[in-house]
């Protein structure tokens, strides 16, 4: 394309560089001259954000006629034989990801102008979204290990700080510091991962790893005596664990709803659309060492199954906006884990990029509807909506029917192919897992439309104050909305063969024949149309279609029905309410057993022996002698002169010893 | 002639260590630099003895002529309070004296066990040598760069020392030629009306 | 013929800087006191000038003066790197000296001789060139110290700093000419030659090589030879301790890597075992006796001393990446010291030194951006990433380990925890006590102020991007050995 000319121009390195280095510069800006900037300072990360949408696009398009890269741009550091690269890989994979990741990136950033217009902190939003959008492309680009838990890192610091933007509210406080802590907890495990390849492999290189990958397949390490394991597996589940916590499956999933204490600019961004996506860019990007480990890619499996059903149904007795669609983000990751535990790599990246637009979408309409109704975020007392905001109106709808899985939207696609593999997965728990993603198709769409109904159609419930202002978000708003509208309709369908079915992504994944299942429903591929009429013949299908009904009987027909089944159904709900207990028992066992553990180490441990005795006791003893040893220095010259005179004979007499 | 020359050189060195000697132990500070100046002339007559004239009068000339006279001249200005110098001497005298044997002993071991490699002896002078040809040439190509630099160092210590010493005192009176030469008949003489205003 | 043995082309830089000086010294005669600018500008393009002649130099290699000079990848990267310290230093002093009426030529002009010693010093490969380049960078220092004269602090210091020197300079010399007596030559070289049958158990080569590093140590400024530096840094001007801290530490360590390198390697198991020694004591020393100073500049050359010890690690490793490291240590620490007393510089105006830690309180509510720049400073010599001092210390642990003195590596490591004791100290009191009502520093000096800014700022940068530098300092040492 004419556009893109002069960039050929360019060598390829240039290239791949700026992509992370223009948001960089993006926040940068905004960052150090916000002060100055004050509400103009949008324009530097959003101009940077958009040139690296614009290299990414170019990118993809290079890839697709075949110009790859893999390589090191600039060695930081060299410890050892350990050296640090700064390096990348640009294939299928990476391209898909740098689009996704920027395109995301860019409606954001172009939203957060009108919501957060009013903002105190309106300089260090974007500088801070910018620096996130930096940080998730190093992740995707990278090349080695090192490179990645940067971004991983970076990313997660990020997220915490978003998380924590209004940081005068108590509750956004102990939010962003569950998630921090939460995946501390995961990065934990990611780490020994990364220190066992490394010591398995001497190397953090991908390729170096990759291709040591087929070596290590007999080899055994002994954690528990008696009980030899594959290195492989180890090394898999340590790297998905963590996955686990930055994609949010049980039980490292805790932090995900509490993040929505963020601006909902940064739950679309990273709670839902980009970030919490990069595990499963992980675990696709590693699928050379997945598919060495049947027990590896189980667990990954059944994990990613519990997820997509029971995260789910939380998310029908949840009464915030916000934390509804974080249930249903929840859900989908489960989806997505579940792919990659069939070895359906492909269907994995394509859910996460039809998931992305929708799931952003879902959550910036979600975001104009919030800031409609003067912050207000309980479902409960909207209603009605409808009439006041139509373009939020109907890119909400397109958003809902693609989560829910309906012809034609995206969602369908990449879901059903998700479904489709697991069902043809041989793996231990696949047929479980099979049971439950289908389950799971119901009570997604039965959420969806509960939130759908209740928000946009009804009796306004909210008082009269809100009533008056009403009215349809400006363009800088809606205007993202409807590009990702688009997508949201039209990704599935055009990228279902290239990108879901693996013909594009192939070169970048690694799948074992026996476990191939995206190669047996390739097999009988009879094209998408033939796919669509299918779906319309399966089980989710018309599971997702009864779940609209049931919604529309509950919530727009039958307004008694949900509190009678509530009655009914009074333990079920109450379990959920409580959402299986996870947090209770988080509560009640690491936060109250560390805070006991803490003190007892606080006052025993802290207090008495290092503080007592070590630091002020050492403190003391180096006070002393450096007050003693300052009065040598008398200010004499012959004293000087002497202690130099001392030190040469004390040489001198060394050597005679040593050798006498 | 070897056997005189051999006399002399013993008769030169014992000198020259004696005055060394006394140079440091010496209460006086005008006797020190006096046997200083002895210990050079001494040297001196040893760099004769080797051939080597041109050193040994360069060494008469510069050290003797120039700088142990302003040394003197130094000494004699200040007012040295021995007393107050040997303040502290015995208090340090047995560390320092010590140390002092225990390096000494150790450079004597040292030098016992392992003898300086000897250089041979030069061979005999031709005639018509000229010393101060020979070093001029020497001086000039080989060792170049060390002359130039010891040169350079030479006039970092002229810099230094009249830039440290050197000071303008605004009381002082001194001449100013320029300006009377340049002055004018007019600066010179002004003419003043004694008269005062007539009454 | 004779011109072939001669070279001089070689030694341009060097010319270049000693016809400079003189110009310089003759300009600033004719020049009035109001147009003392002259003489300054003259001299910053000397240095500028010094910089491109030896940048234009490099990749070349080969001796002139008859094998007494020695040009080499070290000798170009060592000669740019106290060429640039030098301008960094006469940049940042501009306005101290003019408020101190010692805006004079000849402080320029020593400050160029002390540049021509150190560029002697680092090209040298003979023992007389070497004592000569240390004299006459020495003698230059002499005099810089006690140049305020009507300063009775600055006078004794100078004074303090001649005298030992001079008995420094008299144990160096005592073992060149044990080394010449041993090996018969002057020629570094033919030294490396001769020691091959010599061996390190002749009592005679010990004897030299104790005397050697002795000298080597106190003009490093290595415990226990230190005892000169602490007055001496506090008493002179801080331009010229500027100077002191940063210059002279590579050219020492070209003296080094020349006597000890060059010419005797074959007793790296002498000097090796000595070394070992000054850094337990200069790490020691260093770092605790900082925590009790008051005086910044005292502190900081006390942290000299423990940052000497630092470096002087790397040298005990021996092997090509550790002198390498050692190399990359000297040309970091000189950098980080100039910072240091750059702001000190900055900071100060008649009247008034801002040497006293307590003369920072506050400092960030009254100039916040110095503030900033301090805790970069600061951060880069407690060795806290991501700066470069971070950087320098972990690549000396590293040739260190890498030759297993691991014992030595973990002191050096718990010692560096007890040096950012008191740089963090530093810190405190400039960033959260409340500022004193009666301070006021110097009125803004925007060139003191930017080369401060791009020089702290280097240090982060640096830290983040060090690849380049590490390359050239790592490879300035290719074929040493």
């Amino acid at each position: 394309m004419w556009i893109f000319d002069w960039l050929h121009g360019l060598p390829p390195i240039w290239v791949y560089l700026l992509i992370p280095l223009a948001p960089l510069a993006g926040s940068l800006v905004a960052g150090l001259g916000g002060w100055f900037l004050r509400e103009r300072a949008h324009w530097a990360p959003i101009a940077g954000v958009a040139f690296a949408l614009y290299l990414a696009i170019f990118v993809l398009l290079q890839v697709l006629h075949g110009q790859t890269f893999y390589g090191n741009v600039y060695t930081w550091a060299v410890f050892g034989n350990l050296p640090v690269h700064i390096g990348f890989d640009i294939d299928s994979l990476t391209a898909v990801m740098l689009v996704v990741v920027t395109f995301v990136s860019l409606c954001v950033h172009v939203y957060t102008i009108g919501y957060m217009h009013d903002d105190p902190g309106y300089a260090r939003f974007f500088s801070y979204i910018a620096l996130f959008t930096f940080s998730m492309l190093m992740l995707v680009m990278a090349n080695n290990f090192l490179q990645l838990f940067f971004g991983w890192e970076a990313v997660g610091l990020v997220s915490y700080l978003l998380i924590g933007f209004w940081f005068t509210r108590e509750s956004a406080n102990q939010a962003s510091l569950k998630a921090f802590l939460v995946n501390r907890v995961g990065d934990f495990g990611f780490l020994i991962g990364i220190a066992a390849i490394y010591h398995y492999c001497g190397s953090l290189d991908y390729r170096t790893v990759f291709a040591m990958v087929p070596s290590l397949v007999g080899q055994t390490v002994t954690i528990i005596p008696g009980h030899p394991w594959s290195v492989l597996t180890w090394i898999a589940i340590l790297l998905f664990i963590g996955a686990m916590g930055k994609s949010a499956q049980v039980p490292l999933h805790v932090w995900l709803p509490e993040s929505m204490e963020g601006p909902t600019p940064i739950s679309a961004l990273i709670h839902a659309a980009t970030m919490v996506t990069a595990g499963i860019f992980m675990v696709s990007r590693m699928s050379p060492i997945y598919e060495q480990s049947a027990t590896a890619l189980s667990v990954i499996l059944i994990i990613g199954a519990i997820t997509a059903l029971f995260m789910g149904l939380i998310g029908l007795v949840q009464n915030d906006i916000k934390r509804i669609i974080a249930y249903s983000t929840l859900s989908q990751l489960g989806y997505m884990t579940a792919a990659l535990g069939a070895s359906a790599f492909s269907a994995a990246i394509f859910h996460l990029m039809t998931h992305a637009f929708f799931k952003a979408l879902l959550f910036l309409a979600a975001g104009s509807v919030i800031h409609a109704m003067q912050n207000e975020q309980d479902i409960r007392k909207m209603g009605g909506l409808r009439a006041h905001m139509p373009i939020t109106y109907l890119t909400f709808l397109v958003g809902g029917l693609a989560l829910s899985g309906i012809p034609p939207f995206a969602g369908f696609f990449s879901k059903d192919l998700i479904i489709e593999a697991v069902g043809e997965s041989s793996l231990t728990g696949a047929t479980f897992a099979y049971v439950l993603l289908v389950l799971g198709a119901l009570v997604t769409a039965l959420y969806t439309f509960r939130m759908f109904f209740l928000v946009f159609h009804g009796k306004k419930r909210m008082d009269e104050h809100t009533q008056e202002h009403l009215h349809e978000s400006p363009w800088v708003i809606t205007a993202p909305l409807i590009a990702l509208a688009i997508p949201s309709l039209l990704a599935g369908w055009f990228f279902i063969a290239p990108v879901g079915l693996g013909a594009f992504l192939d070169s970048s994944l690694q799948i074992r024949a026996q476990w191939n299942t995206i190669g047996e429903i390739a097999a009988h591929w009879q094209g998408t149309g033939a796919f669509l009429v299918h779906g319309l013949e399966s089980w989710p299908f018309w599971l997702a279609i009864l779940g609209i009904a049931l919604a529309a009987w509950f919530y727009l027909l039958h307004d008694g029905v949900p509190a009678a089944l509530n009655r009914l159904l009074a333990p079920f709900t109450w379990v959920l309410r409580k959402k299986y207990g996870f947090d209770a028992f988080n509560q009640l066992v690491f936060v109250q057993g560390a805070l006991l553990l803490g003190r007892r180490f606080w006052h025993w441990g802290d207090e008495a022996i290092i503080d007592g005795g070590m630091v002020n006791g050492s403190a003391r003893l180096v006070a002393r002698a450096a007050l003693s040893w300052r009065r040598l220095q008398t200010g004499y010259i012959y004293h000087y002169a002497f202690v130099m005179i001392i030190g040469l004979v004390l040489f001198m007499t060394y050597f005679m010893i040593w050798r006498g | 002639m070897m056997l005189t020359t051999t006399i002399l050189f013993y008769v030169f060195s014992a000198i020259l260590l004696v005055s060394a000697l006394l140079v440091i132990t010496a209460r006086n500070p005008v006797y020190s630099a006096l046997y200083l100046v002895l210990a050079f002339f001494n040297a001196a007559a040893l760099f004769l003895l080797l051939g080597a004239e041109f050193l040994g009068l360069i060494l008469i000339l510069v050290y003797v002529g120039a700088v142990m006279v302003l040394f003197l001249f130094v000494v004699m200005m200040l007012d040295i309070n021995l007393e107050r110098l040997k303040e502290g001497f015995l208090r340090y005298l047995p560390l320092g004296l010590a140390i002092a044997i225990v390096g000494v002993l150790e450079m004597v071991a040292v030098f016992w066990t392992a003898p300086i490699g000897r250089v041979p002896a030069p061979g005999p002078i031709p005639a018509n040598a000229d010393n101060t040809r020979a070093l001029g040439e020497l001086l000039y190509t080989h060792y170049l760069y060390p002359f130039e630099i010891a040169a350079v160092i030479l006039l970092v210590a002229i810099i230094a020392a009249i830039a440290l010493t050197l000071r303008r005192r605004p009381d002082t009176k001194s001449q100013a030629v320029g300006k009377q030469v340049a002055v004018a008949v007019r600066e010179r003489l002004r003419m003043v009306d004694l008269r005062g205003p007539k009454p | 013929m004779q011109n072939a043995l001669f070279h001089w082309s070689f030694a341009i830089p060097e010319i270049w800087v000693l016809a400079m000086a003189c110009v310089v010294l003759l300009v600033d005669v004719f020049v009035g006191e109001r147009q003392r600018d002259v003489a300054y500008v003259l001299s910053i393009f000397t240095l500028l000038a010094a910089m491109a002649l030896t940048w234009s130099q490099m990749g070349q290699t080969g001796f002139a003066f008859f094998g007494q000079f020695h040009l080499d990848p070290f000798t170009s990267i060592a000669s740019f790197f106290v060429e640039l310290l030098s301008l960094l230093v006469l940049s940042y002093s501009r306005k101290y000296l003019l408020r101190r009426s010692l805006y004079r030529g000849e402080v320029f002009v020593l400050l160029l001789f002390a540049l021509l010693g150190a560029l002697i010093l680092i090209s040298g490969a003979n023992l007389l060139i070497l004592y000569l380049g240390l004299e006459l960078l020495a003698l230059s220092q002499y005099a810089l110290v006690a140049f305020q004269r009507g300063n009775l602090r600055a006078t004794e210091a100078g004074l303090k700093y001649f005298i030992l020197g001079a008995l420094a300079s008299a144990l160096l010399l005592y073992g060149m000419s044990l080394l010449y007596g041993l090996t018969g030559t002057l020629d570094l070289h033919q030294i490396a030659i001769a020691l091959v049958n010599v061996g390190s158990a002749n009592y005679l080569l010990m004897l030299a090589v104790v005397f050697l590093v002795a000298g080597i140590a106190f003009k490093f400024g290595a415990a226990p030879f230190h005892m000169w530096l602490p007055d001496a840094y506090q008493g002179a001007p801080t331009p010229v301790t500027l100077f002191m801290s940063s210059v002279p530490k590579i050219a020492i360590f070209a003296l080094f890597l020349r006597i000890l390198v060059d010419g005797g390697y074959g007793s790296i198991e002498i000097w090796r075992q000595l070394f070992v020694a000054l850094v337990v004591v200069s790490l020691v020393i260093g770092n605790v006796v900082a925590i009790a100073q008051t005086n910044l500049k005292r502190m900081l050359a006390y942290s000299t001393v423990g940052n000497m010890g630092f470096l002087a690690l790397g040298i005990v490793a021996g092997t090509q990446n550790g002198l390498a490291s050692a190399f990359f240590y000297a040309v970091v620490y000189a950098f980080m010291a100039t910072a240091a007393f750059g702001l000190i510089v900055y900071l100060s105006r008649e009247g008034f030194e801002a040497e006293e830690i307590s003369d920072l309180r506050g400092l960030v509510r009254t100039r916040p951006w110095a503030a900033f720049l301090l805790l970069i400073i600061m951060f880069s010599l407690a060795g806290v990433p991501p700066t470069i001092g971070f950087y320098a210390k972990l690549a000396v642990f590293q040739a260190l380990i890498e030759a297993h003195f691991i014992w030595l590596a973990v002191f050096g490591v718990l010692m560096a925890v007890v040096g950012a004791f008191y740089y963090l100290r530093v810190l405190k009191v400039a960033l959260f006590d409340a500022p004193a009502e009666d301070l006021a520093y110097g009125a803004d000096d925007p060139l003191a102020a930017s080369v401060l800014t791009v020089n702290s700022l280097a240090l982060l940068i640096l830290g983040i991007v060090p690849g380049a530098l590490v390359a050239f300092c790592y490879h300035a040492l290719q074929g040493v050995l």
